[in-house]
């Protein structure tokens, strides 16, 4: 068996089928196992989860994994007053909804209750099944937020958590797959949420470890550093050709042939390898409609979280602006003080041009705007990309456009000959997480070995 | 600890508090309901009944069929109908405890962060 990509859903995938006794090779593009998931350590000394970082109720795969290999975890900081920018003001609230308009917080929960009770109605595994299927899948988000919430402060709230969860703009997502993702994750609510929420957990050392623990149990099964960049298919098994880096440097192909093939990478990525003979169309076409997000990862780094002794939480969301949310992104122990901020969406798409100095600029001085002067002055400051990265061309996750999943729904998990479909946009419950992902690798891992049992 | 007494002293408050809000009147359109609320400490048991967007008087005892029931302290409850105690934060820690469809769990839910905007 090949598995590509040596994300979650990648390593798990791998793990089943090397549990179930089958020959396994994992064959990765970057030079780390992960994917979107990344934990660096600054130079001076700070933990910093790049990409994926949360554990949150129900998400009970991943919280397994976390404790099979001994991983802590903690809560996300919250204590204390959020921050609000709004209208070029700042205002602190406390809970869920900024109070500074309550006619606006009142809407959009209003709004949010409603896409709530729409999503319980559609099936996260099968959207495209919704009795009104064709008329959610050619609506956008935020074509239904235009027609159903009245007040412009009302929708800036609704942007604002549909930039943080989904790293894309209202607009650029149909509202059948949005209902579908959260249902996925229990409600729109819960995607939301820190506490009782997607948000509520994180991982002492980062979220990285579990996937750098499964790659040590695969050993040399895992290969890095061979982008995969074609691959031959048909009844007998598949030919699957990397270019692989060379112990003395260089490059050189690399052609491994198995019975079976995982694809573990979300479609947008997946559509960079030549398949010969081509997809069938319906999958092919389902991979270009499916953009990823854009999303930019900044933590500012403090010698200690300032903010706490002013009463502030570390939270703030805005209507406006580059950093749209931000979290306390401190370590348990609070030996330091970080700021985790996202830009997301257009906005992370226009400050291409603003160079990684102008982005941190801009990124401070909203930070000191919320937090205080001092946050404009950070020991250290990270930037990440997803967009920039050629493995994953964006994040957190693929966004679904009107019309894609009742044109080409059906294409996600189905699998062509050998070829199964694996990756957190194939997963039912908590598509686009890290459980997602796992759950996805283990899904085409199950596929894979039922069909292995019947030769 | 509070008695049957004060609850119902602090939920005639909440219901004023509740009636007059038009945020909420918007929210409650077609969701006619029975709810019932029961104090873990002292046993204690209420009835609320929602109907054409307006929380009626206070039951005393579990009356009829509820479509959700809602379990806390008697002191939770005392607290949150004097508008004191947020329940979101109880709620997500298990110590205050919706059971009902989905749906409705939501709903209330929601209105609670609306009822609790301007606390």
């Amino acid at each position: 068996m090949v598995v590509v990509g040596a994300g979650y859903s990648g390593l798990c995938a791998a793990r089943h089928l090397h549990s179930a006794g089958l020959d396994v090779v994992v064959i990765e593009a970057r030079d780390r196992v992960g994917g979107r998931v990344w934990t660096e350590l600054t130079p001076g000394g700070a933990v910093v989860d790049q990409g994926g970082q949360w554990l949150g109720p129900t998400q009970d795969h991943l919280s397994a994994l976390a404790e099979e290999f001994g991983v802590a975890t903690f809560p996300t900081f919250l204590d204390g007053a959020n921050v609000e920018l709004r209208a070029g003001d700042r205002h602190e609230f406390n809970g869920l909804v900024p109070t500074s308009d309550p006619d606006a917080s009142a809407d959009a929960i209003a709004a949010l209750l409603e896409l709530d009770l729409l999503c319980l109605e559609v099936s996260p595994a099968e959207p495209w099944t919704h009795p009104d299927a064709v008329r959610l899948d050619q609506q956008t988000v935020g074509s239904w937020v235009s027609e159903n919430v009245e007040s412009e402060a009302a929708r800036d709230l609704i942007a604002t958590a549909v930039l943080a969860v989904y790293g894309a703009e209202p607009s650029e997502l149909s509202l059948l797959f949005a209902l579908g993702y959260a249902h996925g994750g229990g409600s729109m609510s819960a995607l939301v949420r820190t506490a009782g929420g997607a948000q509520e957990l994180r991982f002492v050392g980062g979220a990285q470890q579990m996937a750098i623990r499964l790659a040590e149990v695969l050993g040399d099964r895992v290969v890095l550093d061979a982008p995969v960049v074609g691959v031959a298919h048909g009844p007998e098994g598949v030919t699957v050709v990397a270019d692989r880096g060379q112990a003395g440097g260089g490059r050189a192909p690399w052609r491994v042939g198995a019975q079976w093939l995982v694809m573990a990478m979300p479609p947008a990525v997946q559509s960079r390898v030549s398949f010969e003979p081509p997809l069938p169309g319906a999958r092919d076409q389902l991979a270009q409609h499916a953009p990823m997000g854009s999303v930019t990862k900044v933590h500012a780094v403090y010698d200690e979280p300032f903010w706490r002794q002013n009463g502030l939480s570390g939270q703030m969301i805005a209507d406006a602006g580059a950093l749209r949310a931000v979290f306390d992104d401190s370590p348990d122990d609070a030996s330091h003080g970080i700021l985790l901020g996202f830009i997301a969406g257009h906005t992370d798409r226009r400050l291409e041009s603003a160079g990684p100095d102008g982005r941190r600029s801009i990124a401070l001085e909203e930070l000191a705007r919320s937090f205080g002067p001092r946050a404009a002055q950070p020991a250290e400051f990270t930037e990440q990309r997803w967009s920039a990265e050629p493995y994953s061309r964006g994040g957190p996750v693929a966004c679904f456009g009107p019309g894609l999943l009742t044109g080409c729904g059906e294409a996600l998990r189905a699998p062509v000959g050998p070829i199964h479909w694996a990756g957190t946009e194939t997963a039912v419950a908590w598509s686009g997480y890290i459980d997602g992902a796992i759950t996805s690798g283990i899904r085409a891992a199950d596929e894979v070995i039922a069909e292995a049992g019947t030769r | 600890m509070a008695t049957a007494g004060e609850i119902a002293e602090a939920y005639a408050d909440w219901q004023t508090r509740c009636n007059d809000n038009r945020r909420l009147a918007k929210m409650l359109r077609n969701w006619d309901r029975v709810v019932h609320l029961v104090a873990s400490d002292t046993g204690d048991g209420f009835t609320v009944s929602v109907a054409g967007a307006v929380l009626a008087d206070l039951e005393t005892g579990l009356v009829g069929q509820p479509d959700l029931v809602v379990t806390a302290t008697s002191e939770d409850f005392a607290d949150l109908f004097w508008g004191d105690l947020n329940p979101s934060e109880k709620y997500v820690s298990g110590e205050i405890v919706l059971a009902g469809s989905s749906e409705d769990v939501m709903r209330l839910d929601a209105m609670s962060m609306v009822v609790f905007l301007d606390q």
